[in-house]
C-alpha cells in the first residue's frame, strides 16, 4: 500500500557493508566528540579532516540507496524488535544533516578560539554535538515508535544541554524553560504512543498503518502526539521559548538547532499524520491555520526584532510555518496536489535548514567581530565586513524565496500544489509571508550600509569561518537549481495509500 | 505474586494505589521543600513496589536505583543539601495565577483526553462509565488522578524545584496509565524503561540548572515577580 511495504521484503535487508555504514553514521559522530573532550580540535583543518570518514559514510550510503532503492533493517534486543527503514527521504535528510553538522563542527572550533570561550565548557560542545548527530540520524531511520522515541529524547536531551554551555544566567533561565517545556513535551508523546499501543498491540509504523483505524482513540492519542511535537517544533502558538534559548546560546548550537532539531519534530509529526489520520481534513486545515499564523506572526516579530540574533530566530517560527502548510496540501488533496506538495516542502525544509545554519553563522562573524549585537549598532559594517554580509544576503536569497534557490523552487511548488488544489488561502499566506520575509531582512541591509558611522575597531575571524557560512549559503542556492535530483529520490514517497 | 491469594492481591493493589496517591499529593503541596523532596522518594519506591507487582522485576529494580536513588540524589543536590549555598527551606512563592487561558485550558484539555482516552481503551460501545472505570483498574485509575495532580503542580507552581518535582510525578502517573492500557508487553517495559532514563537525565539538568541559577543571581523561579524575571 505504500513505501514502508518493503519492510516485509527478505531481499530488501541492509547487505553487511551498508550496515557497517549505518553503524558508523549513527555512532562515529558521537565517539569523535567524545574523543574531541579529551583533545578539543585547534584547528578547523583538524575537525574537518576528523569528521571526512562520516562524510564518506554518508556519501557512500546515498550513493548505494540512490541506486538500489530503498532498504530496511531490523534489530532484535531480546524480545524486542527496533525497525529502521532508509529510503530515499531517509538518506536525503542524512545528507543534509551531515552536512550542516560538519559545517558547524568547522565553524566552531574557530568560534570557540576567536570567542575565547572557557575551555571547559567549549570541550563538552563536541560530545553534545555528537550526541546530537546520533539522535537525530536515528529518527530519520526509524521506523518504529520506540526507536523514534530513543531519538528524540536522546536528541532533545543534548539540545537543551547544549544551550545551557553559556553559563550566563540568561543562557540558564532560558535552558531551564526549554527543559521544562522539552521534558513535557516527551511526556504528552509518550502518552499518545502508549495510547496507541495499547489499542493496536504495536509500534513499528507499517503495523501501525495496516491495523490502526481512525476511531477516537487513535485520534485522541494522535493529537497528544501532535501536541508533544507541536510544542519541541515550536510551532505557533507554542513558540515562545525559542527565540530567549537562541539569544543566549551559541551560534553554532543556534545553527544547528534551527537548521536540523526543530524540524526534527516536524517530521516525525508529518509522518505519523500520512500514516495515523490519512483522513482527518479538518485538523489538518488547522495545522495549515496555526502554520499561516506562525507564518505571519513570526514575520512580524522578526520585524520588531532589536537584536541580530532575535531576529534570525523570529524568523525561524515565521519560515515553520511554510512546512506546516504541507498538511493540507498533503492530507486529503488528489495525487497530483499531493505530489506537488510533498516535493515543495521537503525542499523547502533543506533549503531553509541550510540558509538558516548560514544566516546564524554570518551573525555570529558580525556580532563577534563588532562586539555589537544590535540590528542599529551594525552602521558602516558594509566597507568592513562584506563577506558575512554577503553570507547574510545569499542566504536572504533562499529565505525570501527568490530565483534561483531552493526557497524558489520550493515555494513555487507549494504555490502549484494550492492552486491546483483550489485551497487558495494557502495563497494569500504565502504571498504575505514571502513580503514580510523581505521586509525583515532588508532591514538588516539598511543598517549595515549606513556609512555615516563612528570608526570602530572591529576583530579579525579567521577565514574558515566565513567560507563555512559561505558554502552552506551556496548550497542553499545550488539546491534549487539541482533540485531535480532530490526530489526524483523523493518520488516513491511513503505513508499514502 | 503467583503464592498470594486473589483477594489478598487486589487488596495490596488497592493499598499501593492509594498510597500512590497519597505521596503524590504530599510531595506537590508540600512547601517545605525537603520535606516534599522525601515525599517523592518514597513515591518512587512506592512506584518501584508498584512494578514488581505488575511483575516487571526488572522495571522495580530500574525504577528503585534511577527513579528513587538518583533522582532523590539530584533534587537533593539542587536543595544544596551538605553545601555552603543552599535553598531556602520554604516555597514562599505565590502560586501562578490562574487567569492565562494558555496556562490553564492547555493542561486541562489534555487531561481530558487522557482520561477520555483510557477510558475509551477498555470501553466497548454499549458499556457504562462506571463498568468501563471497574475494568480500568485501580493503578490506572490513580495513573490518571497522579497525571492531574502533576499537571496542576507543573501549572500552579512557580518554585523551579517543585516544577521538576511536578514533572516527576507527573511522569510516574503517564507510565502507570501506559503499564495499565497496554498491558505486560515488552513494549510497553521498554517505553518505561527510555522514559525513566530520560527523566532521571532531565532531572539531573534540571537540579543542577537550579542550583546554578540560584547561586547565580538568587533566582528560583522562571516568571516575574520574586526572585525571578521574565
Amino acid at each position: 500500500m505504500n513505501a514502508l511495504a518493503v519492510l516485509g521484503d527478505e531481499a530488501l535487508h541492509l547487505t553487511p557493508s551498508l550496515w557497517a555504514v549505518v553503524w558508523l553514521i549513527v555512532w562515529g559522530p558521537l565517539l569523535l566528540g567524545l574523543v574531541a573532550l579529551y583533545f578539543p580540535p585547534h584547528r578547523m583543518l583538524t575537525a574537518a579532516a576528523a569528521y571526512l570518514p562520516v562524510m564518506a559514510a554518508t556519501g557512500w550510503l546515498v550513493a548505494t540507496i540512490a541506486v538500489s532503492g530503498p532498504r530496511h533493517a531490523s534489530l532484535s534486543l531480546g524480545e524486542l524488535t527496533l525497525t529502521w527503514y532508509l529510503d530515499g527521504l531517509a538518506i536525503l535528510l542524512l545528507l543534509l544533516t551531515q552536512t550542516v553538522l560538519m559545517a558547524s563542527a568547522v565553524f566552531a572550533v574557530g568560534y570557540c578560539r576567536t570567542a575565547e570561550l572557557p575551555s571547559r565548557p567549549a570541550a563538552w560542545l563536541w560530545p553534545l554535538l555528537g550526541g546530537l548527530s546520533s539522535g537525530l540520524t536515528l529518527i530519520w531511520i526509524a521506523a518504529d515508535l520506540l526507536s523514534l522515541y530513543v531519538g528524540l529524547e536522546l536528541m532533545g536531551l543534548c539540545a537543551v544541554a547544549l544551550m545551557l554551555l553559556p553559563g550566563e544566567a540568561e543562557a540558564l533561565a532560558a535552558g531551564m524553560r526549554y527543559l521544562l517545556y522539552a521534558l513535557v513535551g516527551s511526556l504528552a508523546w509518550l502518552l499518545g504512543v502508549s495510547l496507541l499501543l495499547g489499542a493496536w498491540g504495536r509500534l513499528d509504523l507499517a503495523g501501525l498503518a495496516a491495523v490502526a483505524e481512525p476511531g477516537a482513540v487513535t485520534t485522541l492519542a494522535v493529537a497528544l502526539l501532535s501536541a508533544g511535537l507541536l510544542l519541541k517544533a515550536s510551532i505557533f502558538p507554542l513558540h515562545a521559548w525559542l527565540a530567549p534559548v537562541h539569544g543566549a546560546a551559541w551560534i553554532p548550537v543556534s545553527a544547528v538547532h534551527a537548521a536540523l532539531v526543530i524540524k526534527a519534530s516536524f517530521v516525525i509529526l508529518l509522518k505519523l499524520w500520512l500514516l495515523l489520520a490519512p483522513g482527518q481534513m479538518a485538523a489538518a486545515w488547522l495545522l495549515g491555520g496555526l502554520g499561516s499564523l506562525a507564518v505571519l506572526w513570526g514575520g512580524i516579530l522578526a520585524w520588531r526584532a532589536q537584536g541580530l540574533k532575535e531576529l534570525v530566530a523570529f524568523s525561524t517560527v515565521g519560515q515553520l510555518g511554510y512546512l506546516m502548510l504541507a498538511f493540507p496540501l498533503l492530507i486529503g488533496t488528489s495525487e497530483a496536489v499531493a505530489a506537488l506538495a510533498w516535493r515543495g516542502t521537503w525542499l523547502h525544509l533543506a533549503g531553509h535548514a541550510l540558509a538558516k545554519a548560514a544566516m546564524f553563522m554570518a551573525v555570529g562573524s558580525l556580532v563577534l567581530s563588532t562586539g555589537r549585537s544590535k540590528l542599529v549598532e551594525l552602521a558602516g559594517t558594509s566597507r568592513r565586513l562584506p563577506l558575512p554580509l554577503l553570507v547574510f544576503g545569499l542566504a536572504a536569497v533562499t529565505l525570501m524565496g527568490l530565483p534561483p534557490s531552493a526557497g524558489f523552487t520550493a515555494k513555487w511548488l507549494l504555490l502549484q500544489a494550492a492552486i491546483r488544489g483550489e485551497q487558495w488561502l494557502w495563497i494569500g499566506v504565502l504571498v504575505l509571508g514571502t513580503m514580510l520575509t523581505a521586509a525583515y531582512l532588508f532591514r538588516m541591509f539598511r543598517h549595515s550600509f549606513d556609512e555615516q558611522a563612528p570608526h570602530l575597531t572591529y576583530r579579525r575571524l579567521p577565514l574558515g569561518m566565513d567560507m563555512m557560512a559561505l558554502l552552506l549559503a551556496l548550497a542553499a542556492l545550488a539546491l534549487g537549481l539541482v533540485a531535480d535530483w532530490p526530489l526524483e529520490l523523493l518520488w516513491p514517497w511513503g505513508g499514502r495509500t | 505474586m503467583a503464592i498470594l491469594p486473589e483477594a489478598l492481591a487486589a487488596a495490596l493493589e488497592v493499598m499501593l494505589a492509594l498510597l500512590l496517591l497519597l505521596m503524590a499529593l504530599a510531595c506537590l503541596v508540600d512547601r517545605y521543600l525537603r520535606r516534599a523532596c522525601r515525599s517523592f522518594v518514597c513515591f518512587a519506591v512506592l512506584m518501584a513496589l508498584t512494578w514488581w507487582q505488575l511483575r516487571a522485576p526488572w522495571l522495580a529494580a530500574v525504577e528503585a536505583v534511577l527513579g528513587a536513588l538518583l533522582t532523590g540524589f539530584s533534587l537533593f543536590f539542587a536543595l544544596g543539601f551538605g553545601a555552603h549555598h543552599r535553598l531556602p527551606r520554604r516555597d514562599t512563592l505565590p502560586g501562578a495565577s490562574p487567569s492565562g487561558v494558555r496556562s490553564w485550558l492547555l493542561p486541562l484539555t489534555w487531561w481530558f483526553m487522557a482520561a477520555a482516552a483510557s477510558l475509551l481503551l477498555v470501553d466497548d460501545v454499549g458499556t457504562r462509565l462506571s463498568e468501563a472505570l471497574a475494568v480500568l483498574g485501580p493503578l490506572a485509575l490513580v495513573g490518571l488522578a497522579i497525571i492531574g495532580l502533576g499537571l496542576w503542580g507543573f501549572v500552579r507552581h512557580r518554585h523551579l524545584l517543585r516544577r521538576l518535582l511536578a514533572f516527576n510525578v507527573l511522569g510516574s502517573g503517564i507510565f502507570l496509565v501506559l503499564a495499565e492500557v497496554a498491558g505486560p508487553r515488552i513494549e510497553a517495559q521498554a517505553l518505561i524503561l527510555t522514559g525513566l532514563i530520560v527523566a532521571l537525565f532531565g532531572s539531573l539538568l534540571g537540579a543542577s540548572l537550579i542550583r546554578r541559577l540560584f547561586i547565580l543571581d538568587g533566582r528560583l523561579a522562571l516568571g516575574s515577580g520574586t526572585g525571578g524575571k521574565e
